[in-house]
């Protein structure tokens, strides 16, 4: 051992490091630099990117908002630039693998004992977001690298034009973090709702809470903050799966972290306060065709029914291009404008008979005549119309009360949204979740075009209509044949912003989608990504190291494109604090199938809750099933003060059989009525 | 501990360039590159006999045990010489030399201190007053060379004499930089640092701790923190058998210790060490020479032992390579990255 200067102590070991060392920086705060631009001939800095290094512990990562501070004044100002981290690099200043493998003797366990690591480097890529001064726009500058603090992402991002407090238009979208920085991030409502810009598409894989949870946390946003003076605003959810949409009135459970982060972006950590749903009846025309089925949360939910008259109007929706040549859009059109809901007749048709058209029992008796009319005269043709084209309309148009059955009514009784009394900061959901496909389509081209319509004439009720369409692989592809409701998509991007209207979507592929549909929105949200989507050219302009963070996001975090900012940002969004899908559909589960009466009461007591199952049974007991229901269509549609007449009245009178005369007790209830049983079975 | 930069840094070679081109026109040297001078002219080879310090004549020793890092940090310095200009003939030569203390703290290599240092070296004699008063406005270290021995015998007027004459001189000014450091090193830590180069200084010692404890030039010579690590062999020694045996060195062998007395420097103690398989190769490839204060007169003092212990801490050191450069089979990484870091900073030629 080696003696220590006096000769008494032995030489020690190695020893713990000094306290006051070079290395092992202090953590980077707003006022010490972590890191140092540097450019070299091979690897310059241009006006669009730089690079600098940093200590191997810095909190620097992809996606770290940075600030780069001049040393040399630019026309008598100091450059500031601020970029966004696009990539990272790190290296030794081993010359080749070989070298390595010769120092460690071709064993991997020996590089445990190797005494010291190589001097390495982090170096980092960063694109530039924004130069202060704009102008003369000048390569970055040498200078050292400081983390971007609130201020900084605010001026990065080009925010601080819409947070004045004299001209706020920002919308919370999430929360940037990096190296203790907690900053929020503000979309520009006039950018997101428009009318400068508009449109927000989502994409991202299924089942990471990304789609339909950046939606929902977006609208929780958007109604907090979205400016009055911008006007009144609401959303129309279409629910094309599962149960996501069916809970957003209920409270969710979130956690410590997610509640600062609505802290954070001040948005109320609260279901949606107004939220009305609407659901089709199933095939029964009794049960509406939803998981929100439940008793307990009827309250707000409406059957979606329409008439005749509302699917003619969207006839081209239900008949693909086969069936609606030219000849048979000629008879549509003219059962449209002569036929539904007027008084027609015709001397050939049962001489002179009056028709009244007004649902599709109707216009199949009506088609039933004039059909029986050509073949008694055998002729080929009524009023120009050949017998043949008569026959497929009258085939097609009949079947679309068999596939859209629950949608449309054969009475032609119609429960519509409240087109021109929408209100704002309201959600209205429709859940055509389970509903056959070309329903879906008939459902959405309507409400859409109705919206349109009524948003033109300026009497929607609101100013701002958000229209959230999930899976927009379906419903607007790329390199699928042309549909209806990919026509109104892209109208709807192409010229919704004018009026108001605001597309929101979401898929998992966005390189499927239409280029037009997810080109138009102004602002793109991207949650975790497949490695496959990723290598498509779409998303060419990103780094690799871009790629490899949107393949690993986790839960809450998104990539942000908007207008305003030069390159795509990270962020991270909380949780909605609604009642997740999952949750809902356990604790409310879908109302079991009951007999006619019991689930007739069901759906009025949402409006007298003291009707019971014994009064309703008395109530319909002489009438027939298509009348009771007419009863209560025109009943839930009018709501009012006195159920119990109301419905009564609609019933239509009971002609009594002769020797009636004498009153007859009526029949005996089936069982006591419960007192603590709801429905009184 | 913190680099020991001076407040006001001097002028650079560019600088002083223009500068002097400025005050005495058609004397400025702007040749670039070319100007650079090489270092100082090596010593003439030569073999010398030692006093060995352990019994059974210079032989082979094995190194036992586990080779464990044991150094906390390395020393090396840096020196360069560039010439200025030129007057009557003779060059102005203008020379950095820079040291740095690395700390392995965690495997990672850190500053613990570093020093730089610029100045003029000229033979003051021989230049016109002018001139001189010139190189006085300049704010530099002006160094005469004129009383400095002639390199190798030559001639004293001749320009290059006196030009090796001023590289000499920055040569010695980078070891007693580095021997700034070592001693401050020495002063403040007991952990070992391993040093590029011989320990023994320019201070001669008496060999009696009491005696030279208060002289600043032995310090490092005398400190048990501190080995030396020799790569250049232009002095052997070792002569006959004693050499051959040196040269058969297998690697991790190590030779017997001697002392190394020198009427200039304090005596250390001394061994050489086979740092990589030598065969195939030179037979001083991968042959270091190991220096180490001369304890062995103080009690429990264990020469063998000693020579055991600072020898597997330098074989430890062998990786990772100090590839690419040319010295890797002698350098140490530590080392290596002593020498990066000055040429990093600008302190190297």
């Amino acid at each position: 051992m080696i003696d220590a200067p006096n000769g008494s102590a032995p030489a020690p070991a190695p020893a713990p490091p000094s306290p006051d060392r070079s290395s092992n920086p202090l953590p980077p705060t707003p006022d010490r630099p972590l890191g140092c631009v540097v450019a070299t001939e091979r690897r310059p800095n241009t006006p669009h990117e730089f690079h600098f290094w940093t200590a191997l512990d810095s909190a620097v990562g992809i996606g770290t908002i940075v600030r780069v501070d001049g040393d040399t004044p630019a026309n008598g100002v100091m450059p500031r630039v601020y970029g966004v981290v696009v990539e990272g690099f790190s290296y030794t200043d081993l010359q080749s693998p070989l070298h390595d493998v010769l120092g460690h003797d071709s064993s991997p366990e020996n590089t445990a004992f190797a005494p010291t690591r190589r001097t390495e480097i982090r170096l980092y890529t960063a694109h530039v977001l924004r130069h202060l001064p704009e102008e003369p726009l000048q390569p970055v500058p040498m200078g050292r690298v400081f983390l971007a603090h609130d201020e900084d992402v605010n001026v990065a991002l080009r925010m601080d034009g819409y947070l004045a407090p004299d001209r706020r238009t920002g919308i919370p979208i999430g929360v940037y973090r990096a190296g203790g920085t907690e900053s929020p991030v503000y979309l520009d409502a006039d950018f997101l709702l428009g009318p400068e810009a508009a449109h927000l598409n989502v994409t991202g894989v299924s089942g990471l809470a990304t789609k339909t949870s950046a939606v929902e946390w977006l609208l929780q946003s958007i109604f907090a903050h979205f400016p009055g003076s911008k006007g009144s605003v609401a959303a129309v959810l279409f629910n094309v799966k599962g149960p996501d949409l069916c809970f957003l009135d209920l409270p969710g459970e979130i956690g410590t972290e997610d509640e600062a982060l609505y802290a954070r972006c001040d948005v109320p950590a609260t279901p949606f306060a107004n939220v009305h749903y609407f659901a089709p009846y199933k095939s029964d025309n009794v049960t509406l065709n939803t998981l929100r089925s439940n008793p307990a949360l009827l309250e707000n939910v409406e059957p979606l029914t329409w008439g005749l008259r509302e699917v003619l109007q969207y006839a081209e929706v239900l008949l693909n291009k086969d069936d609606v040549d030219a000849k048979a859009d000629a008879l549509i059109d003219f059962i449209r404008e002569r036929i539904v809901d007027r008084e027609f007749h015709d001397q050939a048709l049962q001489n002179g008979k009056r028709y009244t058209v007004r649902s599709f029992a109707d216009l199949d008796a009506w088609f039933r005549d004039v059909i029986q009319h050509l073949e008694q005269k055998g002729g080929e043709s009524w009023k120009t119309h050949h017998v043949a084209t008569i026959r497929k309309v009258r085939n097609r148009l009949s079947n679309i009360s068999t596939r859209c059955a629950g949608l449309v009514t054969d009475d032609g009784s119609v429960s519509d949204l409240p087109f021109g009394s929408f209100e704002d900061r309201s959600v209205y959901v429709i859940d055509v979740a389970s509903v056959e496909e070309t329903a879906q389509d008939l459902i959405f081209a309507r409400v859409v075009s109705r919206i349109r319509e009524h948003l033109e004439r300026r009497d929607l009720g609101v100013k701002h209509v958000v229209v959230f369409v999930d899976e927009l692989n379906k419903y607007a592809p790329g390199d699928a044949p042309d549909t209806y409701v990919r026509k109104m998509l892209l109208d709807i991007a192409e010229r919704g912003r004018y009026l108001g209207l605001v597309l929101f979507s979401a898929q998992q592929f966005r390189s499927q989608v239409h280029r037009r549909v997810v080109g138009n929105a102004g602002t793109s949200l991207y949650g975790r990504m497949d490695a496959d989507e990723l290598a498509t050219p779409g998303y060419s302009v990103l780094s690799p190291a871009i790629k490899t963070k949107l393949a690993t996001l986790d839960k809450g975090q998104i990539m942000v494109r908007h207008p305003h900012f030069t390159q795509p940002i990270f962020v991270r969004f909380p949780r909605p604090a609604i009642m997740r899908g999952r949750d809902g559909a356990e604790r409310y589960p879908q109302a079991e199938a009951r007999p006619f009466d019991e689930t007739l009461l069901r759906s009025l007591r949402v409006l007298d809750p003291s009707l019971t199952l014994q009064w309703m049974q008395q109530a319909i007991a002489l009438h027939d099933e298509p009348d009771v229901l007419r009863a209560r269509n025109a009943t839930l549609r009018e709501r009012p003060s006195d159920v119990k007449a109301y419905f009564r009245a609609q019933l239509r009178p009971v002609v009594t059989s002769p020797g009636s005369g004498t009153p007859r007790p009526g029949p005996a209830p089936l069982r006591p009525v419960a007192g603590d049983d709801p429905y009184g079975f | 501990m913190t680099a020991t930069r001076p407040p006001e840094p001097s002028p650079g070679v560019v600088e002083v360039r223009r500068r002097l081109a400025e005050l005495e026109p058609g004397t400025g040297a702007t040749g670039g590159a070319g100007l650079d001078i090489p270092g100082g002219a090596p010593d003439a080879p030569r073999t010398v006999v030692a006093a060995l310090l352990e019994t059974g004549g210079m032989r082979a020793h094995g190194v036992p045990g586990h080779r464990a890092p044991g150094f906390a940090a390395f020393l090396d310095g840096t020196q360069s010489s560039r010439i200025v200009g030129f007057v009557n003939g003779i060059a102005i030569v203008h020379g950095t030399v820079a040291a740095v203390v690395r700390e392995r703290r965690a495997q990672r290599m850190v500053t613990w201190a570093h020093a730089m240092e610029q100045r003029i070296y000229a033979p003051l004699r021989t230049l016109p007053a002018t001139y001189q008063a010139s190189l006085a406005t300049l704010g530099m270290d002006i160094i005469d060379t004129s009383d400095d021995p002639a390199p190798g015998g030559g001639s004293p007027a001749h320009p290059f004499t006196l030009r090796d004459a001023a590289v000499n001189r920055v040569g010695r000014d980078r070891d007693r930089l580095e021997q700034q450091l070592a001693r401050r090193w020495c002063r403040a830590e007991q952990r070992m640092l391993f040093v590029d180069g011989g320990i023994a200084g320019g201070g001669a010692g008496t060999r009696d701790p009491a005696a030279d404890a208060g002289k600043d030039d032995v310090v490092v010579a005398t400190a048990p923190w501190v080995a030396g690590v020799v790569k250049s062999h232009r002095t052997l020694y070792a002569e006959g058998d004693d050499l051959l045996r040196v040269f058969a060195l297998q690697a991790g062998e190590r030779s017997t210790v001697f002392r190394i007395t020198s009427s200039k420097r304090a005596p250390v103690a001394s061994w050489y060490l086979r740092l990589r398989d030598p065969a195939g190769q030179d037979p001083m490839w991968g042959l270091v020479r190991v220096e180490v204060a001369d304890l062995a007169d103080r009690p429990g003092s264990d020469v063998a032992e000693r020579a055991a212990v600072v020898s597997r801490w330098i074989l430890a050191e062998v990786s990772p390579l100090a590839l690419p450069d040319a010295r890797w089979d002698k350098m140490v990484y530590g080392v290596r990255d002593c020498e990066q870091f000055l040429r990093a900073v600008g302190s190297s030629g």
